[in-house]
């Protein structure tokens, strides 16, 4: 039980223990989601907080986020007018929008999504035997102490189910805001759970905002991509710029089934993205981008673990920071190629370029392979803009303000471009331009 | 138009070019010979204003103004193209993109208004249909994965749309086959008239075959060791730099 850890526990873990403690006083969610709760919690008290030589937080100094008295918020309304700045065309009709975690109906627009889709909340989802027990399993399982937070404390979150051989034409967007805290730092923990049944379709882009900052987003996806379906996945990280973001996705991918992840990091004060996937069946193909740009003392790290647990799987990723001033950014990826996943095929790169001469970048692409008949590789760079190119392009006529943005953008554009939906390349082109310029 | 005058210049604390004098007036085209290692593409990359190279002593005059008191992307501005031996590969960046933006930072540096895309779509056009260029060369990325040839002939469509007064093209026959070669001078040779200058670095005599100089210069050991009319470069195709460099 929660009290029995809250006393046996001091420090960090304390400010949490007490603010669930409160938490399972006042909610309102059934006992089933209850039960997910007080079970997430016990393994926050195993987990703990992370110490500096942690294997998954090796690059992240989470202590401003351990150490701070973070309280939970309720309010779940935000300004119509702030939804539709922020909802991208294409998807007027076919967006979610969660105000601190929690789905607002009357900023939500579904209907182009029609009845193939259905949109529920976690409490409808553990009505299902399969799905409980996997919320379940995965809660006991869970490797990471902040995505164990977000179970301990979540509620409603959202559930969306495609039906089988249902290709949703519509993109959806699920809209994640946060509204800050006016007393101190708030942490809000959105949960989605996506489930693609068979031969079914859907592109689904999040977007993180907030309205001010101040505010720590602990975010949870957990998505099963059934036989033959394909889950195309796009995150935009917009968050304030002092904010904390961490995001753990969990990828099930069944045969045959695909899986295209695309993360994008305007930067906020820490953002964290953990990935897991397991490849389970043969077939199964995951891809996973993301390019980040980095400026003043931002943060964005990333750590991905892909099992390869059967042959003839594929898995393919691409990162690429920018960093500028003290920006940090780190890469931790290890792909595992289980015994018997004979005939895998995977490659990581990981390209930082450096726009200063304080930037930080660490990278840690990581092999575990236990087949022999295998294709895997991987590899990083971290390196500044081409003095040939700069001279080049001065030779043009551009100035070397111009000439390193031109350059900038396009080596971030081979991530960028290849995000299909073109109302966030434009977006990223913008914001990637606007930040550059501003400093 | 350009003045050269006792031009000592190199690369760190090397020495490369060694008093060099040069006079070129609108409407000339001047070939500067001479073999590796003579200081041909120093004095391209000198002109051009390249960071790695350094001026010693002298003077560069064009249009009366002190050009090596400028930035490369000033002398760019103020008129001076330089075509690249080795054209750099930029991939991300769209051709016709890149050779907008290039085409509006001169247009807002005389104080005109940028052109839009489409506006500027006609005007690429046009050029590439002067030189007999295909498509290719507007959908594809600067240079990214360009053949030799077609980098080269890339470094021609940016100084037809640029307008430059004057022109140093730095080993532009180089690497080129002999079609590639011919579409190369017949584009230059378009664009060159009575109001602008063409400096062509070369080791061979085979450009000048095709574009016709009023007058060639042999560079040996960072210095001029002879100037002469075009017959001047038959005679070191026939003879060779040893002709010249043993009775210099």
């Amino acid at each position: 039980m929660s009290s029995t850890i809250a006393e046996s526990s001091n420090g960090a873990e304390s400010v949490v223990l007490d603010l669930h403690k409160k938490f399972i006083e006042t909610s309102q969610s059934g006992p089933d989601i209850l039960a997910l709760n007080r079970k997430a919690l016990d393994q926050f008290a195993k987990l703990k907080f992370p110490h500096r030589k942690h294997e998954m937080y090796t690059f992240v100094n989470t202590k401003d986020i351990t150490g701070a008295p973070f309280s939970l918020k309720t309010k779940s309304s935000s300004p119509q007018e702030f939804v539709k700045q922020h909802v991208y065309a294409g998807c007027e009709h076919s967006h979610l929008t969660l105000v601190n975690g929690i789905l607002c109906s009357e900023l939500s627009d579904a209907t182009a999504l029609g009845t193939a889709v259905m949109v529920g909340s976690l409490t409808d989802a553990v009505k299902d035997e399969p799905i409980k027990t996997a919320l379940q399993e995965s809660i006991e399982q869970e490797n990471d102490v902040f995505a164990s937070i977000n179970s301990a404390f979540m509620t409603q979150g959202i559930m969306i189910r495609v039906g089988k051989d249902k290709q949703i034409e519509a993109p959806l967007q699920i809209l994640n805001i946060s509204t800050g805290g006016e007393s101190g730092p708030v942490m809000t923990v959105p949960r989605i759970y996506v489930h693609l049944e068979p031969l079914s379709e859907l592109k689904i882009i999040v977007k993180y905002v907030g309205e001010e900052g101040n505010y720590f987003v602990n975010s949870v996806q957990d998505m099963v991509v059934e036989e033959n379906a394909s889950l195309t996945h796009i995150q935009v990280q917009a968050d304030s710029t002092d904010a904390w973001h961490f995001s753990k996705n969990r990828v099930h991918l069944k045969r045959d089934s695909c899986y295209r992840g695309y993360q994008a990091t305007n930067g906020a004060r820490l953002v964290r993205h953990h990935n897991e996937a397991w490849l389970s069946e043969p077939g199964a193909g995951l891809e996973l981008s993301g390019v980040s740009v980095l400026v003043d003392d931002e943060q964005s790290h990333q750590f991905i673990r892909v099992h390869h647990e059967v042959e003839h799987c594929t898995s393919q990723q691409r990162f690429k920071n920018i960093i500028n001033h003290r920006a940090r950014a780190s890469f931790d990826g290890t792909v595992v190629v289980n015994k018997g996943a004979q005939l895998t095929n995977s490659d990581q790169l990981i390209n930082n370029l450096m726009l200063s001469d304080e930037g930080h970048a660490d990278c840690k692409p990581n092999l575990m392979i236990f087949a022999d008949d295998v294709k895997c590789a991987h590899g990083a760079t971290v390196g500044q803009l081409d003095e040939g190119q700069l001279f080049y392009l001065r030779t043009r006529g551009l100035s070397e303000a111009v000439a390193k943005e031109i350059l900038t953008q396009s080596f971030a554009s081979s991530i960028i471009q290849e995000i299909p939906f073109a109302p966030v390349i434009e977006e990223l082109n913008q914001t990637l331009l606007k930040k550059l310029k501003a400093n | 138009m350009l003045e050269i005058k006792d031009l000592h210049a190199g690369f760190e604390e090397t020495e490369i070019l060694k008093g060099i004098s040069l006079s070129i007036n609108k409407g000339e085209t001047h070939a500067i010979m001479g073999p590796n290692g003579s200081g041909k593409s120093t004095l391209a990359k000198i002109l051009s204003g390249h960071p790695a190279y350094e001026v010693f002593s002298g003077e560069v005059v064009f249009e009366g103004k002190n050009l090596l008191e400028l930035s490369a992307e000033d002398r760019s501005l103020a008129g001076v193209f330089m075509g690249f031996q080795y054209p750099v590969e930029i991939p991300g960046v769209n051709n016709a993109e890149f050779l907008r933006m290039a085409y509006n930072a001169r247009l807002v540096n005389e104080g005109k208004d940028e052109v839009d895309p489409l506006d500027f779509d006609d005007i690429l056009q046009e050029k590439m249909n002067l030189l007999g260029m295909e498509n290719k060369y507007k959908e594809r990325n600067c240079n990214d994965g360009f053949s030799g040839g077609e980098k080269k002939k890339n470094e021609i469509l940016q100084m037809a749309i640029l307008k430059p007064a004057l022109s140093v093209l730095d080993e532009t026959d180089s690497g080129l086959d002999i079609d590639a070669l011919r579409v190369v001078a017949n584009g230059v040779n378009k664009l060159n008239n009575e109001d602008n200058a063409l400096i062509l670095i070369t080791h061979y005599q085979r450009l000048l075959d095709y574009i016709k100089p009023d007058f060639v210069h042999v560079l040996s050991h960072g210095k001029i060791i002879k100037s002469g009319g075009k017959e001047l470069a038959h005679e070191l195709e026939a003879q060779g730099y040893d002709w010249l460099t043993t009775t210099n």
